[in-house]
């Protein structure tokens, strides 16, 4: 369990990353169009927890991989290539780098070992009806008392609450504070709570991946507030970096060039010079992507915060993943609309998904357009 | 490693400086309008702080170190719009000469870059869009006393200051690359004026006679050295372009912040400023690529390997730099349409950088046959 995998050489961990993900990843799940649920993922995830693959991106000291940049990519290249659905992942990709970071030692020592044994599946508390990407007009409300803070209000588009244990919740602990931005305090809580009732909302593509959470004088212990009381939105923006870097990897986008390059390869396109054009920037667009991912790994893997200018990463990212799911489409030709896995002499490939799946891309963990308003605004030091 | 580390320090911060005090925007415009693109003075200087012998062997008086440290030279002297043909000289040729047999004229020329008192030049190429002159039709032929050789060149870099050229050319023993000095009889230079004032040359030869020992190297070697060189000195050409990039968009960042229209600075308004953003994002995303191209590839690298690597950080750069110093013209205004205003030096010094050793177009063209061909070798 205590290799170090950094040691391996690159082709010699991509050898054991593939022989893993396409031996040991259920035949049955292989390229889900949509994330999987906690009874569909459950045994390969305590697989992978019980090889110690689970946390690549965590120091091993947490009980993660900790690679290196040039080998978490590798570690995502191999899950896309072998199919490797997208399991309720937020404890491993947002809770643990958070808590490692803002949380205390008691914090940690709880949750970071049930995250790890598939006992705490987390969700986000972010986004409020009324309050998208103007998230610090956030309105849920927690109040102290005794020995335990009660939350009241709402918490919408809460991809897979329904299969969560656990929820991080933002809400507004000082409504005298001057800026919006202060008097918001960041809690960890038990889904089991009394008072936490969900809606689930179907999306576009006819899944049921996020829901509507309802708080209503829900009890959460104190020793759940993470970092200072009212100081939650700095924890609040760390998390976002976090969340940036892990939208901003290039698996996402890997797994719609996947199926493009099959579908160009099953249709005979790369003898069309404009396609192999338009398929090359891509293809560059993407291998660039991984540059940038890695300079932002870095960073992580020194236990440096991510810097506003990760959002340059998420847009770039979900930027590419479109054009690649645009570009899958107008390949397919006629066979664009068609549902589910269509044969193309031998090699299915169900090209409607990444369409829908990259939809929300742009739209979630901040807008690109908010994205672009950050950096203009904390980067570029653009006035307002 | 610390030792490479600390050379590269120490470079990054002496380039830093010569590009806070030596840049000098008015010498770029007097030798752009005079077309001398070449200050003997300052190829001196350059010389002295040891640059043109970044790559030129220890034995050979230069400091024998990397791609690294080269590439954040031309950074810096990008950024500064310095014209010398810094990496036409200290790259593309010091890279050729540096892979072949040691010998007295090799040995020679790459002192002779070190010292700055040389400037040999490859001419290499004859058509557009080629790399590593696959559409040869130059000729050397053997005669008693030495080789006949007889072709036109084209797209020489810093040709206006050279005094010789390495030429390639077809040969009984395959690739020959051989030593033309600049007036050799039968040798004739053309230059072509570029819109950055610097110019290409257009090398004529016309049955030129030059002795065995001009002979640098022929056949697998040859190819083998030329190859690599090229694909170094595009990466370096990377690197300068990553150095005009980022002048160019701060020039605009802060003309955003100063020009008031409509009562307010405009770089306050949202259109300018995610186009702002798009075009940083184009500037990280080559400022990456180049960096992680430099680690990947060492003298030793696999020539497939570096060529896709090669043409990753010349399409990203050189597209990123049209774009970013296109852009400026525009986020400056009518202003940035005058000769006078410094954006048009970045618009011009982008142009040429980028198209020199092949544009983004046709360098994608190249990764896409490079990966074909790869993916190929996989499945067989």
């Amino acid at each position: 369990m205590n290799t170090d995998w950094n040691a391996l050489s690159d082709e010699a961990f991509r050898a054991e990353a593939r022989k893993f993900f396409e031996g040991e990843f259920p035949e049955q799940y292989k390229f889900l169009p949509r994330r999987m649920r906690w009874a569909e993922c459950r045994d390969w995830y305590l697989k992978l927890s019980a090889r110690g693959w689970l946390a690549p991106n965590w120091p091993v000291e947490h009980g993660g991989m900790g690679l290196s940049p040039t080998k978490l990519l590798i570690y995502f290249e191999e899950t896309e290539r072998a199919g490797v659905g997208r399991m309720p992942d937020q404890g491993i990709t947002m809770v643990g780098p958070t808590l490692i970071r803002f949380g205390n030692d008691a914090q940690r020592s709880h949750f970071l070992p049930k995250i790890l044994a598939g006992d705490a599946i987390w969700c986000q508390g972010y986004s409020e009806p009324n309050s998208g990407s103007d998230l610090a007009s956030l309105r849920t409300e927690a109040v102290p008392d005794g020995d335990d803070y009660v939350i009241n209000g709402s918490k919408i588009w809460t991809s897979m609450a329904h299969d969560a244990t656990h929820i991080y919740v933002l809400a507004r602990t000082d409504k005298a504070a001057k800026k919006k931005q202060e008097g918001i305090s960041f809690f960890l809580v038990d889904m089991k709570t009394p008072g936490i009732t969900l809606r689930t909302i179907r999306n576009i593509a006819g899944h049921e991946e996020f829901c509507q959470v309802f708080f209503d004088n829900v009890r959460t212990p104190k020793a759940n507030l993470v970092g200072e009381l009212h100081k939650g939105w700095t924890i609040a923006k760390g998390l976002l970096g976090f969340e940036r870097l892990n939208i901003g990897s290039p698996r996402r986008p890997l797994f719609a060039f996947e199926k493009l390059e099959l579908l160009a390869q099953a249709r005979g396109l790369f003898a069309d010079p404009a396609f192999v054009e338009r398929f090359t920037q891509l293809k560059l667009d993407l291998a660039d992507l991984g540059s940038l991912y890695g300079h932002f790994v870095d960073m992580a893997r020194r236990g440096e915060a991510m810097g506003p200018d990760v959002s340059m990463l998420k847009v770039w990212s979900m930027d590419t993943y479109q054009k690649l799911s645009e570009l899958l489409l107008e390949a397919a030709g006629e066979y664009a609309p068609v549902e589910g896995e269509v044969d193309f002499g031998g090699t299915a490939i169900d090209v409607l998904s990444p369409f829908y799946n990259s939809r929300p891309g742009t739209i979630y963990g901040g807008s690109n357009e908010i994205q672009r308003n950050i950096i203009a605004k904390y980067v570029l030091n653009l006035p307002s | 490693m610390v030792e490479h580390n600390e050379h590269a320090a120490l470079l990054a911060q002496s380039v830093g400086d010569y590009v806070q005090h030596g840049s000098n925007l008015p010498r770029v415009r007097a030798l752009a309008q005079t077309r001398a693109e070449f200050d003997r003075a300052q190829w001196q200087q350059l010389a002295d702080f040891g640059w043109l012998g970044v790559l030129v062997p220890e034995s050979c008086g230069g400091l024998g170190l990397g791609l690294a440290e080269a590439t954040i030279v031309a950074e810096g002297l990008g950024r500064a719009l310095t014209p010398e043909p810094y990496t036409a000289v200290a790259v593309l040729s010091a890279r050729l000469l540096e892979g072949l047999p040691e010998g007295a004229l090799r040995d020679d020329l790459l002192s002779g870059i070190a010292s700055g008192q040389r400037l040999p030049l490859a001419a290499w190429q004859e058509q557009p869009d080629d790399f590593g002159g696959l559409q040869q039709t130059c000729r050397a032929v053997p005669f008693e006393g030495g080789f006949r050789i007889r072709g036109e060149k084209r797209f020489v870099a810093g040709a206006a200051a050279a005094d010789g050229f390495i030429v390639s050319a077809d040969s009984a023993q395959g690739l020959a690359l051989l030593w033309v000095p600049r007036d050799a009889a039968g040798c004739e230079l053309k230059l072509q004026v570029l819109a950055d004032g610097r110019s290409y040359g257009a090398l004529a030869l016309d049955d030129v006679v030059v002795p065995r020992g001009h002979l640098l190297v022929a056949g697998d070697t040859a190819r083998a050295a030329l190859d690599r060189a090229i694909d170094h000195a595009a990466v370096t050409a990377s690197a300068e372009l990553v150095g005009v990039m980022k002048r160019a968009h701060e020039m605009s960042l802060d003309y955003m912040k100063t020009r008031v229209q409509f009562g307010k600075p405009i770089g306050s308004f949202q259109a300018l400023q995610h186009r702002a953003v798009d075009l940083h994002i184009q500037q990280a995303l080559a400022d990456a690529v180049l960096r992680d191209v430099v680690r990947q590839l060492d003298p030793a690298t696999d020539a497939a390997v570096r060529a896709l690597a090669a043409s990753r950080a010349k399409s990203r750069c050189g597209d990123a730099a049209l774009a970013i110093t296109r852009a400026a013209i525009q986020f400056h205004g009518a202003i940035g349409f005058t000769e006078d205003c410094d954006v048009g030096l970045y618009v011009k010094r982008a142009l040429t950088l980028a198209t020199w050793l092949g544009n983004g177009r046709a360098h994608r063209a190249r990764y896409a046959r490079l990966s074909a061909q790869a993916s190929q070798r996989e499945a067989a």
